[in-house]
């Protein structure tokens, strides 16, 4: 079935989290068989950065869920989004 | 991305194996708009090896392989430029588990090219993928019979395979008037920027012009404000900014907004975007706004933000049809899975089967079913365990669909037909 990349919006706590040690976090959350493929930002408002990791997950691994539950639960992030998702 | 053509996000659905992704390679090979260095990389081996000639299969390739690494490239975002517009594709993965994402996603479509294999016909999944669109508010469908050099190029499997996908398209009360069917080959190129001459016997648009020729989709702006509350944060110096994307209307400094279900409101005194103050934001701006007097557990991820004199509905209950995607068992009234619908997530009760719908004809099969399962559509009644503010599909089409999950799957997707407000 090939592979789907998943573009995930997680928003910190505030605007004083480190992105960068967040990245790390995230990384470290991974579930199996999940991959981050690079990460963008975007500024949102009053300071607000959102991270943007691209998830590359298996098609037939059940969709992103597994990922938004292990990066929920990452600490100084607010919350979890999927921006969008593609086939590779 | 061109500035200056208008944007439309488009939906390539179908079967799996029927070539969505060669198709999807060759409309970015046919519009210039496979990366540069993948060709100067094929033009060096080609001479190498003393061959020439510009091979899309190993375009496609090259392709597959730069996304595998995915260091440049963003893989999950892909576009093409045509004469009328700059499309970016919203390419539908085939497991069920990401239709939650593709209803609750950013990158809604706007079109949808549907691939049908003319040597295979109406699979399981250009079934699902029809319904999918026409919840998902989708307007024009293309329909590409694909791999018509398997078939020869025959108008008389042509002609099956467009009658098979008419049934579908009228069960699920598509309008066929404006559905555009093409003979194509994704991998040859039939039928795609120019007019084959294995099918002469054809004489409508290629795919491009057929892209081209679709109506220019209007961002709802016209419709009441309807801003999903994504997260509800507290800035030093502002006080409480909720953030979210605007579905549907516009949002300005000075506008009188009502949250719901939370109920509260107040006047929006400043907008940013982009960490930048605007005085107005449109459908599709991702916004941090603040509102004089409403404090950070006044509201709450789920509310929806809307004019306070037109505000978001509140349901009670609600009527919807669904369709059952995968469900171990059978679902019965008293069922009570989660629904998620824009940034909500809420329990709701099935609280009746109305209908269930013949899939096979449209038709309303069985007033008041006992049960209903995998593959069957259904009118079902539903009541929120807590407040949900929801809008039937046909006044705010962005704020009336919603898939239901249940057991960690997507095991239904729906749309709202009506509101019962409490």
């Amino acid at each position: 079935m090939g592979d789907v990349a998943a573009k995930i919006k997680v928003m910190p706590e505030s605007p004083d989290v480190d992105l960068d040690a967040l990245e790390d976090r995230l990384e470290a959350a991974l579930p199996e068989g999940a991959e981050i493929r690079g990460y963008q930002r975007e500024d949102v408002a009053f300071g607000l950065v959102a991270l943007l990791p691209t998830v590359i997950v298996p098609d037939d691994a059940g969709g992103t869920e597994a990922v938004e539950e292990a990066f929920s639960d990452v600490e100084g992030v607010e919350s979890i989004d999927v921006d969008s998702v593609g086939r590779l | 991305m061109s500035e200056d053509i208008p944007h439309q996000n488009l939906a390539i659905i179908g079967h799996v194996d029927h070539g969505k992704s060669t198709l999807v390679g060759r409309l970015l090979y046919e519009t210039g708009s496979v990366p540069e260095h993948v060709i100067e990389q094929h033009k060096e081996e080609a001479e190498e090896k003393g061959k020439g000639g510009f091979e899309f299969a190993y375009v496609m390739d090259n392709l597959a392989e730069e996304r595998e690494r995915g260091v440049t490239i963003d893989i999950a975002h892909q576009e093409f430029d045509t004469d009328e517009y700059n499309f970016t594709i919203v390419d539908c993965p085939g497991h069920r588990d990401f239709v939650k994402n593709m209803i609750t996603g950013a990158s809604q479509a706007d079109n949808a090219v549907l691939v049908v294999a003319a040597d295979d016909g109406v699979a399981p999944q250009t079934r699902e993928h029809v319904f999918l669109a026409r919840t998902l508010g989708i307007n024009e469908l293309i329909i590409g019979i694909n791999k018509m050099d398997l078939v020869d190029y025959s108008e008389d499997s042509y002609k099956e395979v467009i009658d098979e996908v008419t049934d579908l398209l009228n069960q699920v009360q598509f309008a066929t008037d404006d559905t555009t069917f093409i003979p194509i080959s994704a991998f040859e190129g039939d039928n795609v920027s120019e007019a084959s001459e294995n099918t002469d016997w054809y004489d409508g648009p290629t795919l491009l012009e057929a892209l081209n020729n679709l109506p220019e989709p209007e961002p709802p702006t016209d419709a009441p404000l309807r801003l999903p509350i994504q997260d509800v944060y507290t800035i030093s110096g502002i006080g409480t900014v909720p953030v979210g994307r605007i579905e549907t209307g516009t949002l300005n400094t000075g506008d009188n907004v009502s949250f719901q279900p939370s109920d509260v409101g107040g006047e929006v005194k400043t907008i940013e975007m982009h960490h930048e103050e605007v005085p107005s934001a449109a459908p599709g701006d991702n916004v941090g706004f603040n509102v004089r007097g409403i404090g950070k557990d006044d509201i709450r991820r789920g509310d929806v933000c809307g004019p306070a004199d037109d505000p978001p509905s509140v349901a009670e209950t609600f009527q919807a049809q669904v369709v059952v995607m995968q469900h171990p068992s059978v679902i019965t009234a008293g069922y009570t899975p989660v629904f998620h619908a824009h940034t909500a997530q809420v329990a709701c009760t099935i609280e009746s089967i109305d209908q269930k719908i013949d899939p096979s004809t449209g038709e309303v099969a069985e007033e008041d079913p006992d049960f209903i399962k995998s593959g069957d559509a259904a009118v079902v009644t539903v009541r929120p365990q807590k407040p949900l503010s929801i809008e039937p599909s046909s006044e705010i089409p962005e704020l009336g669909s919603f898939a239901i999950r249940d057991m960690g799957q997507t095991i239904a997707a729906g749309k709202v037909l009506s509101v019962d407000e409490r």
